[in-house]
């Protein structure tokens, strides 16, 4: 009885070893220690690791308590191999391969084998081990990685957007993937468009065209004559034609809505549209038009003509001819109403004493003021036209009687009424006509004995006609503010001369009181130094100078065109302080102080 | 520059100086002084001039990337992008001359800085959680690593000649090596508890560990410290010859563990020295396709 052991060990150059000995008897110990029939130098190996030993065609399997081995792919610490199939016994990093034996045979052999590399192998050529190549993915693969990912996620995915959008197959309504693409918030007035680009981009690789505009913006007018518009374009400086040509390279047609209504550029209100939008053609429009009817405009503190207001220059019969004249001329306006702003806004004259005896009940001050009189519009931009009811009767008192505890007036604006009302309050009756009848009476408070006086004077026999012409005439009630159209000699036939007022009196522009609110009226219109109604208290350039200036200006306000001119002519102010009015926008300048 | 900058010893993988070491000498220049910083010169002049510009034209309503001169700018800064990403392809042929490959890097580093001020120029400081912006902040990374990797590169390489003690980095891993066979040896006669310990520092994979352990230089669950504190345990509890035997494994175990602490130290400090690259170069790509995602987004909305 012998165990024949072949052990297998491999050269540098991996050609096999085969050694091989025989081991006499029926046990086989095999472990660490030299004394073991089988020597494995495996630290995992115990020194007395397992016992082999021959019970007639099997093979006993004993390992040492506490360790195991691995018998036939399974873990075991004692069990047995049939000699007619042989088996495997793998002992930490080696194979005991007992090769199957007839019966009664008289050796048994067992193939000894390191299977595992209980040894660290280090290669030592590897440098690579020391780069950090050897703990991460390679660069290459990682860049590909991150740039297929990028244009995937970038480029792919809005671009599948925009064509599922125009087949109408896009399946996410809260998130658009071309939204991704979008530069900036849209201006708040387009704020509903977020996530609709295609309402703009259109058509994939064409600039935003005005029809797309235009779908929504229904009613926006043109600003001229395309033609003439086309005309005024200014000859283009050597930077300009080398923009032109780069807009004709890459598709951006000029004069389009967006190349002054610039879009993605935050949420909040569209930005003022530049001044040169409009002084490229305006600067010298003569030039490029000479028969347009408009001056030339360009910066409102170097190049801004005159103002022109429509004033009414005079009358046709009952209407007035309004006509637009430059302030430069002095022109002067014709009302149809005689009225001194001197004396009435003088701190001194007996105006001024009167406003202070009637101060309490309708509450003037030391002197009238312009507020006393004029009363503003609802919308605050301008002013309502004087009433003399309402702005002109606390001291143009009309009374010429008392009925019971009433008071009766002349009808303001019904000339025919009041000549009847005086023909019947005289009817048989005379005295000597009151002072108080005088021209611009004032009733001063409390004042029954002027009463008296006018009631003894109405009594007065055969007076009606000579009162009713007193009115009528120089320092009669109404000749004092009005002109008068006197009837033929005989008649009573008085008629007044119509009044009017122009309720705005620059049409072009814009200009809106409540945004004036922090000046004083006279430091514009220096009421108080005009002594005749034909006076135009419309306050000039320079008034207007004093303040404002143009786009880069360094005057309090800088005003762009956009400030009191709209693209989009209309009657209404321009977009540009209609956007900021309603958005509350914080203002810097000092017509926004005026409005907070 | 500190003396020593990419001197051979030094020099770290994958930049090269073009001159041969005996033409070194004590003249050596490194890529940055290179022509007495003629292209940080280049490079401030063109940033300069793009500040002027900027402050020069008036773009309505504000700033922007699609006014004429933020177009001019992105045209210009894409185009930088894209030569400087060439050198990928430059550095792998060492020439001399005034093309250079250190004239090629020192262009690169200072252009790439020039790129900084001319992209967020072209922005007009607009910034969104868009493509756009994407582009952008891809590039501020990959400046932002190439910045680390002059700075690596002028502090690390002396201490990465320190760290090795003059030994080759095969010769590293053969004491190791080395070592592992001696213990191999010596603990042949321990009991199979005593064996299993010093099995454990034998298992010990030098090289194993992820990024993170190769960037900190933290091992604390090194299986060698683990064994030698454990035999140290057991031999004072020992006499006779298996006293002998755990005192000669922890003789070994000790020396290892200094070979290990070389052999990391030398691969935290090439970590750290190379780390960038894996920032720089994929995330240039990124950019690339950024850029590319940029420029036909704003086309394709035009």
């Amino acid at each position: 009885m012998a165990f024949l052991i072949r052990t297998v060990s491999h050269s540098a150059e991996g050609r096999e070893i085969v050694r091989t000995r025989r081991v006499e008897g029926e046990r086989l110990s095999v472990g660490r220690d030299p004394a073991c029939d089988i020597h494995l130098t495996d630290l995992a190996v115990a020194l007395r690791h397992v016992v082999i030993e021959r019970r007639d065609d099997r093979l006993k399997v004993a390992v040492e308590p506490g360790l195991s081995v691995e018998l036939n792919g399974r873990k075991a610490s004692v069990g047995q191999i049939e000699l007619g199939t042989g088996g495997d016994i793998l002992i930490a990093s080696h194979a005991l391969r007992f090769m199957p034996a007839a019966a009664g045979s008289d050796e048994i052999e067992v193939a000894v084998e390191r299977t595992g590399d209980a040894e660290v192998k280090l290669d030592k050529s590897a440098e690579r081990l020391f780069t950090l190549a050897s703990v991460l993915p390679g660069k290459r693969g990682l860049a590909w990685l991150l740039a297929l990912l990028v244009l995937a996620i970038g480029l792919a995915w809005p671009i599948k957007a925009y064509y599922d959008r125009r087949e109408k197959a896009e399946t996410f309504a809260k998130f658009h993937a071309d939204e991704i693409w979008s530069s900036g918030s849209l201006s708040s007035a387009h704020a509903g468009l977020k996530g609709n680009c295609t309402a703009c981009h259109v058509k994939p690789f064409e600039a935003v065209r005005d029809t797309a505009c235009k779908t929504c913006h229904s009613k926006v007018h043109d600003h001229a004559d395309p033609i003439r518009l086309a005309r005024a374009r200014p000859d283009l400086g050597r930077w300009r034609r080398i923009e032109l040509a780069f807009k004709e390279t890459f598709d951006l047609p000029p004069g389009r809505c967006v190349e002054c209504h610039t879009e993605h550029e935050g949420k909040k209100e569209m930005p003022v549209t530049a001044q040169r939008f409009c002084a490229d053609c305006h600067g010298d429009l003569r030039k490029k038009l000479p028969d347009t009817p408009l001056p030339d405009a360009g910066d409102f503190g170097r190049a801004h003509p005159q103002f022109s207001p429509v004033l009414i220059a005079g009358w046709s019969g009952e209407r007035p001819v309004l006509k637009r004249l430059p302030l430069a001329g002095r022109p002067q306006e014709d009302s149809g109403l005689k009225f001194p702003h001197a004396l009435h806004l003088s701190a001194t004259s007996g105006v001024a004493q009167m406003a202070r005896r009637l101060g309490g009940r309708y509450g003037f001050g030391q002197a009238l003021e312009c507020k006393d009189c004029h009363d503003p519009a609802p919308d605050g931009a301008r002013f309502q036209p004087v009433d003399m009811e309402q702005d002109c009767a606390m001291c143009h008192d009309l009374a010429f009687d008392r009925s019971g505890g009433t008071l009766r007036t002349l009808r303001h604006g019904e000339p025919a009424q009041v000549v009847a009302d005086l023909r019947d309050f005289y009817r048989g009756r005379n005295a000597a006509r009151p002072s108080v009848l005088a021209p611009a009476a004032r009733r001063r408070p409390g004042d029954s004995p002027d009463l008296r006086n006018r009631i003894q004077f109405a009594r007065g026999p055969g007076s009606a006609e000579r009162a009713i012409r007193g009115v009528f005439s120089p320092g009669g009630a109404c000749w004092g503010c009005h002109r008068i159209d006197a009837p033929l000699a005989g008649s009573l036939d008085f008629r007044i001369r119509p009044v009017a007022f122009p309720l705005r009196y620059l049409h072009k522009g814009w200009f809106d009181h409540r945004a004036h609110a922090t000046q004083s009226c006279s430091s514009c219109h220096g009421a108080e130094r005009s002594n005749a109604a034909s006076d135009l208290l419309i306050p000039d350039l320079g008034s207007c100078r004093t303040c404002h200036g143009g786009e880069g200006s360094s005057k309090p306000v800088p005003s762009s065109c956009a400030m009191c001119h709209d693209y989009h002519m209309d009657a209404g102010a321009p977009s540009m302080l209609i956007r900021q009015r309603v958005k509350g926008k914080k203002r810097d300048t000092a017509v926004a102080q005026a409005r907070r | 520059m500190p003396e020593g900058l990419l001197t051979s010893a030094a020099r770290p993988h994958g930049m090269m100086a073009s001159i041969p070491r005996t033409d070194l000498g004590a003249s050596h220049e490194g890529f940055l002084r290179h022509r007495n910083f003629r292209w940080a010169k280049v490079s401030l002049i063109l940033s300069l001039l793009a500040l002027l510009g900027y402050a020069l034209i008036d773009a309505q309503p504000r700033p922007n990337g699609g006014s004429p001169y933020g177009y001019a700018l992105g045209t210009v800064g894409v185009l930088l992008i894209l030569w400087l990403t060439l050198l990928g392809i430059r550095k792998r042929a060492m020439t001399r001359g005034r093309w250079s490959l250190k004239a090629w890097t020192s262009a690169h580093v200072y252009l790439g800085l020039a790129l900084v001020v001319i992209a967020t120029l072209h922005t007009g400081f607009q910034f969104g959680w868009n493509v756009h912006t994407l582009a952008y902040a891809l590039m501020i990374l990959v400046v932002l690593s190439g910045l680390y990797g002059i700075v690596a590169y002028t502090r690390l390489p002396r201490q990465l000649g320190a760290s090795r003690s003059e030994m080759t980095r095969p010769q590293m891993i053969d004491a190791v090596m080395k070592l592992d066979r001696q213990l191999r040896t010596a603990a042949q006669p321990l009991g199979h508890e005593d064996a299993r310990i010093v099995q454990l520092s034998l298992d010990d994979k030098v090289f194993a560990g992820g990024l993170y352990r190769r960037l900190s230089g933290r091992h604390d669950r090194c299986k060698t410290a683990r064994a030698l504190a454990e035999t140290r345990r057991r031999l004072a509890v020992s006499a006779g010859e298996e006293a002998q035997a755990l005192e000669s494994v922890a003789a070994l175990l000790e020396r290892k563990s200094a070979a290990l602490a070389r052999i990391r130290h030398h691969l935290r400090v090439k970590a750290l020295l190379e780390i960038w690259l894996w920032v720089h170069v994929p995330v240039t790509f990124a950019l690339i396709a950024a850029l590319a995602a940029h420029i036909v987004s704003v086309f394709f909305y035009w």
